[in-house]
């Protein structure tokens, strides 16, 4: 299944699409012949435990799930699975907390967080790395980010290769119409969060653009 | 190391009150001008009374334009060199007609840090809401300050 693993509502202070906007989006695609199953909404720098979005969800037809990207001093890291207890063990306002830190406190609360847009320039994990930091608990990244700008979805890709790390793929959509530019393809059946972090566990996803769903193309 | 801003927490809670602002058929001209606003319920009472309303209303974003005349105490960030506007976002929520004066109330409501492309940059919020001489509350307006290394 389809899921774009990286985007913003307007919870997030740089947003100004809403999720019924963004599921509404959904629904023309899929007419024009895209295959999109659903969204996780990686709002930055906290979580929406008190957000719902089961009824758009439901009426829609579309997997509304939600995650964090939390900025760290080693770029931003995107999580998957969060729960209370994580929220409790690591300040998600902080924006020089060590990613790696965030890594294994995630891990420890059955949650996951992978760099997100590696390659992006001035902060991307790329630059960590090239500056001779090193990330063992590294194995995926998000190769594929709507966002990037010439170039840094490139050097992403050589950081996978040099690596040998594992890509998922997400629009990191602010906006409507950006939605689901890029997804990930899961092998699994995805409904909640913590299915998230089980199929990324699994390592039987890969990165998509949206025409690669084009009339099932690699569905 | 976690990163601790310094800035006056004191502020959190205090409304500060500012007004009244007369909305005229002046005022309203010119707001029209500044952004080529043409539409029959902004130009004349009968070209809103054709529309719904009761009489000339002012265009919703005229609220981001009061909003600068309302002064705010400094927060004194202890961060970075260089201040700049970061943004406004306006939530109108009754019509602003001309005769109408509104007041207004801001409060501080969020100073947090962000990282992206160009670095880290602290942000300050101020929230206002607007309300007209009856009480009823016309616009919330969002306004972001940056503050860059």
């Amino acid at each position: 299944m389809y899921l774009d693993m990286h985007s913003h509502s307007v919870s997030s202070d740089d947003s100004r699409a809403t999720v019924e906007q963004y599921v509404k989006w959904i629904q023309v695609l899929r007419k024009r012949g895209h295959t999109v199953d659903g969204i996780v909404l990686t709002e930055h720098r906290k979580f929406d435990f008190d957000k719902d979005y089961s009824e758009l969800a439901s009426q829609y037809n579309v997997v509304v799930l939600k995650g964090s990207e939390l900025d760290t001093r080693y770029g931003h890291f995107l999580v998957y699975g969060v729960t209370q207890a994580l929220t409790q063990d690591i300040d998600f306002g902080d924006v020089r907390m060590d990613s790696r830190a965030l890594m294994q406190a995630a891990r420890q609360h059955d949650a996951i967080a992978l760099p997100a847009h590696p390659g992006r320039f001035g902060i991307g994990l790329t630059e960590y790395v090239a500056q001779g930091e090193t990330f063992d608990d590294v194995s995926i990244v998000e190769r594929f980010n709507g966002g990037s700008r010439p170039g840094e979805n490139e050097r992403a890709a050589e950081l996978c290769e040099s690596h040998s790390l594992l890509g998922i793929g997400g629009s990191d959509a602010h906006l409507t119409s950006h939605i689901a530019t890029c997804m990930t393809n899961f092998k699994a059946t995805i409904k909640k969060e913590s299915d998230v972090v089980e199929a990324l566990l699994t390592k039987e996803f890969q990165p998509v653009w949206l025409d690669d769903t084009l009339n099932g193309a690699s569905a | 190391m976690a990163m601790e801003l310094e800035y006056d927490r004191s502020l959190y809670g205090i409304e500060h009150k500012a007004g009244p602002f007369e909305i005229s058929n002046e005022t309203i001209d010119r707001a029209n001008s500044s952004t080529g606003e043409a539409g029959a319920a902004f130009l004349s009472d009968e070209g809103a009374i054709a529309a719904g309303y009761k009489g000339r209303i002012a265009p919703p974003t005229l609220c981001c334009i009061l909003v600068r005349q309302v002064a705010l105490p400094d927060v004194k960030v202890k961060f970075g060199k260089t201040s700049m506007h970061a943004g406004q976002r306006v939530e109108p929520k009754a019509p602003v007609y001309a005769g109408d004066q509104l007041t207004a109330s801001s409060h501080l409501k969020d100073v947090y840090a962000k990282t992206g492309r160009s670095g880290t940059m602290v942000f300050v919020v101020w929230e206002t809401t607007f309300s007209n001489q009856n009480g009823e509350v016309v616009a919330e307006v969002q306004e972001s300050f940056a503050r860059r290394e």
